[in-house]
């Protein structure tokens, strides 16, 4: 009996102790106690008295926000007093949305309902969603403003060099930098900060009150800083100034992304080519579900699509993504944007206007014009001037600003490829219940690719169909002298498939029968009306023959 | 006693005196309402007081010294008792604060994480008690067996005690899928694929559309086709009102079953090898007991005063008393070390889109997932039967007398033990490492037809194997104790080894790895 009574005394002493070990982590070593007591010593006496130590947090039920941030982040809750210059204690920057309104991980991710910072921060095991950033903070804004307006990149580049150029941070601000003068000097008011021009908006008439108030000044900021600008940069001036939407970065990001031509393989919000996974959530990666094994450095989201952009085929076996050379900077900039792809399930009631307007009134969030379309949707495989592109790997993309290719298709034919597509091929439909483009966007297009070479288009015909060759013929010319390069039955092999029903509805038989005879300059199509060492020149008629022979393929594939 | 101012005065203050003198023994009058034999101040009040309390009265008034030998039982059961108690006001208190409905449940696992006052220590009592109490419920079952506890008397204990296994790892499945994580959500579904693999036979003959009792299974299971907000409300009720009801009743049971089949077992001459008592013993009792001799009368069977005499006996309280709350004291210390040591898991929010890989069951059924990986069939259902059945029945198989009582008693005895662990662990993993090597049917056919694995897969390789040693072990010693010494010890080694490959080998898509550092993405 001696002997429990010894085993009950002490494992009822190490039960008590541990019990008390249990009470002093909850009542005294928890890290948020420590860090509101060293809170409250830096606080002013008379508010350091009133000081609470408890739990604090933000609860938004429409947008499922349960964050427990402002537990540390004490000058960031409502009525909070900050503590300036402190990294945990400070005010929330100067933000549209109040964090009391929103919460913190509608933008900033992170894990709301933790209370170890650690955990909150989410770059914990088993958390899909880590914090954003301090650097990429702004692609939180992401998760409402799903279709914030982007300008053309070239456009917007050269809106912000002229900003710079014509000194115009000499007075007013922009996201933290410039207004070193006062316009009307010393004694005056601040220019504007034009942070949210964007959103503000501003006086259409500024340059006109500018150049006037230049013109009165005798001396200081008005009559130096300022100078005439010539209409065309004004307009650039002004597109800068309209993406200035209070998200620095954001809107480059974007912008880049729309000039690469990404969305020819890939989704975002329904529109854009399937070769590619969807992007619309894409800023929603779960690092836990990441391979990293060929990553370098950290396990985060942002080092995975960088290394991901440097070699896709490494990181995702199989990936049809082509290694697009992209700079440093550009896969930053690719990066935030992806990590802007955070569409939240919010109700419509905290929908901003841009996807109100996006959603509702079908407005676009890129530009319309045909420069950025193209750059959008076809650059990434047909070049950016419609040169046609190589990937190591990959079949080559046709070059469709090739002149002997545009003075034989018709606007129609280019209308028709586009919104159809290429069966088959990796050239998808891009018409607006396949890639979302609408009819008016894809004639956007077309112009603008008939505009990259200058070559018109062909005069109409009057009879698309007229080639009455021997087909027996034909089939047996083809064998020879075609189906080295475009396969048996026109199946494609190093040239591309005939047997195609798309192409072989739009295509005319002027096309069929010139294209054979002409050739493709810039590509193995020969000319076949021509003599060379290489092949048979074929006669007219026997180039009709050919053609009457592809055009069976249409009713029997 | 006496009441000093009971005479009737004609003033009539005698009934204002009674009132004040009974106010003022009230809590003397209470205690002696509430313990009828007064203070238990020797043997004889003592167990009195035993069998006079609701809550001692399932124990025998005296006690065997051989029960209280460490090594008779060392306290397994009563360890199990301590973390089901645990487990059980641990729970009650999580109740407060959990709601069972799908993304919800999960948030308010967070919030008692992090939020709700040692809402943490809490749940990782709960999860650490719950394994406990799976870990000693095998260990005191295989204690029951080894010292062929399950013998008659108490055949019918051993059957309960089985049940009571069902339950226990019943309650730790339901509880699996409360927290609504990853973890949770897969590991049910292949809980869910187990209840529904009776098709695979089904299937193959062709004949579930008339008779699908896999399908019922899992529908029952669920009440759906997925493991949805129906599973989660389910298994919710099943863990926190029908298992656990039944569980206590069942425990009832059994503790007064281990009383009425005449206490912890012991072999027939224990008086002589235990020898004098203690000089520091409490002095044996001498004196004739009044209730237990009236009681014996009535009670059949070998209650402790009725068979040997009360020599070798000692009073439950508190020499019983002792070491069941130092062993239950043992257990909730442990419980709280853990508790302290490392948190319960949770993993991500269940997403039925992104299947965990791989997805693993709880420890203890990582050895039936192992099997199951091979057939779900064989593997989570024929085999876990056979073994179940296996185990009711060896009590009515094996009616020998040679060894109750004793460690490994029993023809053949430790050596036949070690010689089994031997064989089980070696056929065990040999079996495995074969199959993990070299593939089994499916990878060397193609096309063979799943029956043909149903029927033929490591898992009935091994109960085949395991099933012919035990024969040869009951003819070599001529014993039905032998054979099913030899069987019980290899299904255990088997169960060990297999639940340590399922749990340390086994990575993404099931396949080998010497260790989770290996696995692909880390």
């Amino acid at each position: 009996m001696t002997r429990n009574k010894h085993l009950l005394l002490w494992t009822s002493l190490g039960s008590i102790a541990l019990l008390g070990a249990a009470i002093t982590d909850e009542h005294f070593r928890q890290e948020w106690r420590r860090m509101q007591l060293d809170y409250r010593q830096q606080l002013p006496e008379e508010s350091a008295v009133q000081f609470p130590i408890q739990l604090r947090q933000i609860v938004v039920p429409p947008l499922q926000a349960t964050d427990r941030c402002v537990t540390c982040h004490l000058g960031m809750i409502a009525g909070g007093e900050e503590i300036v210059g402190d990294p945990v204690f400070g005010a929330h920057p100067d933000v549209v949305h109040d964090p009391a309104e929103y919460g913190c991980t509608v933008c900033h991710g992170g894990q709301g309902r933790a209370t170890r910072k650690a955990d909150a921060h989410g770059r914990v095991p088993h958390w899909p969603e880590p914090m954003l950033l301090p650097e990429m903070s702004y692609a939180g804004c992401g998760a409402c403003h799903t279709h914030l307006t982007v300008p053309n990149l070239s456009q917007l580049n050269r809106g912000q060099a002229l900003f710079e150029r014509y000194d115009c941070l000499r007075c007013h601000s922009l996201e933290g930098r410039g207004a070193t003068l006062r316009p009307g000097q010393e004694e005056g008011v601040d220019a504007p900060d034009l942070s949210r021009a964007g959103i503000r908006g501003f006086e259409p008439a500024w340059y006109e009150g500018h150049l006037e108030q230049h013109r009165n000044a005798v001396t200081g900021p008005w009559k130096t800083s300022f100078g005439e600008i010539p209409a065309a940069e004004r307009t650039a001036i002004e597109v800068f100034l309209s993406s200035r939407v209070g998200a620095p970065g954001l809107v480059e990001s974007k912008s880049l992304f729309h000039s690469l031509g990404c969305r020819g393989c890939h989704l975002v919000g329904g529109v854009g080519g399937d070769d590619g996974p969807d992007l619309t959530q894409a800023g929603h990666k779960d690092p836990g579900q990441l391979n990293f094994s060929h990553v370098p450095g950290e396990r985060s989201v942002p080092n995975w699509y960088a290394e991901h952009f440097r070699a896709p085929g490494k990181l995702v076996p199989g990936s049809q993504m082509p290694a697009l050379e992209l700079s440093d900077s550009e896969i930053a900039l690719l990066n935030f944007y992806l990590l802007s792809l955070r569409r939240a399930p919010v109700p419509q009631a905290f929908w901003p206007r841009d996807r109100v307007r996006a959603e509702h009134l079908g407005e676009r969030e890129f530009s319309r014009d045909g420069e950025t379309l193209f750059t959008t949707f076809c650059s990434a495989c047909h070049g950016d001037q419609g040169q046609g592109r190589r990937y190591a790997g990959m079949e080559p993309f046709p070059a469709i600003a090739n002149p002997d290719f545009l003075t034989l298709a018709s606007d129609e034919f280019l209308t028709e490829t586009v919104r159809r597509g290429r069966p088959g091929r990796r050239m998808p439909a891009w018409g607006e219940k396949d890639g979302g483009l609408r009819p008016d966007e894809i004639d956007e297009v077309v112009k603008y690719l008939r505009g990259l070479s200058g070559v018109a288009p062909p005069a109409p015909e009057e009879e698309s169909r007229w080639a009455a060759g021997n087909a027996t013929l034909g089939g047996r010319l083809y064998a020879s002298a075609c189906a080295s390069c475009h396969g048996e039955d026109g199946r494609g092999q190093e040239g591309p498939a005939l047997n195609n029903p798309v192409f072989l509805e739009i295509a005319t038989d002027r096309y069929l029968v010139e294209t054979v005879r002409k050739g493709r300059s810039g590509t193995t199509m020969p000319a076949f009306g021509s003599p060379a060492l290489t092949h048979r020149m074929l006669s007219q008629e026997e180039i009709e023959a050919i053609v009457t022979y592809i055009r069976n393929w249409e009713t029997q594939p | 006693m006496s009441h000093p101012a009971a005479a009737h005065r004609k003033d009539g203050s005698g009934a204002l005196a009674r009132f004040w003198w009974n106010l003022r023994s009230t809590p003397q009058m209470f205690r002696e309402a509430v313990f009828r034999s007064g203070k238990p101040t020797s043997d004889r009040s003592r167990s009195s007081f035993v069998f006079g309390n609701f809550f001692l009265h399932f124990h025998s008034v005296r006690v065997h010294r051989w029960t209280l030998r460490w090594s008779a039982t060392w306290g397994l059961g009563v360890i199990t008792a301590a973390s089901f108690a645990l487990t059980f006001i641990t729970g009650v208190l999580l109740m407060f604060y959990y709601k069972p409905y799908p993304d919800v449940a999960y948030d308010s696992i967070k919030d008692i994480h992090y939020v709700v006052p040692t809402g943490r220590f809490i749940r990782n009592i709960h999860r650490w008690s719950a394994n406990l109490m799976v870990v000693t419920v095998f260990l005191h079952m295989a204690r029951a067996f080894y010292t062929a506890a399950y013998r008659s008397p108490r055949e019918y204990n051993w059957i309960l005690g089985m049940a009571l296994l069902v339950l226990t790892l019943g309650l730790s499945f339901t509880g699996y899928l409360l927290p609504w994580d990853q973890l949770a959500y897969w590991a049910i579904t292949i809980g869910a694929n187990i209840a529904l693999s009776p098709r695979e036979v089904t299937d193959a003959l062709s004949i579930t559309v008339y008779f699908d009792p896999g399908g019922f299974q899992k529908l029952l299971l669920l009440g759906s086709d997925e493991v949805g907000e129906e599973a989660l409300i389910r298994f919710y009720l099943l863990h926190v009102m029908i298992l656990p009801a039944l569980l206590l009743m069942l425990m009832g049971v059994h503790f007064w079953r281990v009383r009425k089949d005449g206490g912890i077992v012991r072999p027939s001459d224990a008086d002589r090898r235990l020898g004098p008592p203690h000089r520091n013993t409490y002095p044996v009792f001498t004196e004739q007991p009044v209730k237990t001799y009236h009681l014996a009368a009535v009670v059949r069977g070998r209650s402790p005063a009725v068979q040997g005499g009360p020599e070798n006996t000692v009073p439950a309280m508190p020499h019983l008393f002792y070491a069941e709350a130092a062993v239950f004291m043992l257990a909730i210390a442990l419980c709280l070390a853990l508790a302290i040591l490392a948190d319960a898991p949770l993993k991500e929010l269940a997403n039925p889109a992104v299947p965990e890989n791989p997805a693993k069951a709880p420890w203890y059924f990582l050895g039936v997932q192992e099997l199951v990986a091979f057939s779900a069939f064989t593997g989570g259902i024929v085999i876990p039967v056979i073994v179940l059945i296996g185990l009711a029945l060896i009590p009515f198989l094996d009616r020998e007398k040679q060894g109750t009582g004793e460690w490994f008693g029993g023809p053949g005895g430790a050596r036949l033990v070690l010689i089994s662990a031997a064989f089980g662990m070696s056929s065990s993993i040999l079996i495995e490492a074969f199959a993990i090597r070299f593939g089994w049917l499916r990878e060397w056919w193609p096309e063979v037809p799943q029956m043909l694995i149903t029927i033929v897969n490591p898992g009935t390789v091994l109960t085949l194997a395991y099933a012919f040693f035990s024969i040869w072990a009951m003819r070599r010693y001529d014993s039905t104790r032998a054979g099913a010494l030899a069987l019980f010890t290899c299904f255990l080694c088997g169960f060990i080894v297999l639940t340590v490959i399922g749990y340390h080998f086994r990575g993404p898509n099931w396949e080998f790895y010497w260790s989770p550092a290996h696995w692909p993405g880390h």
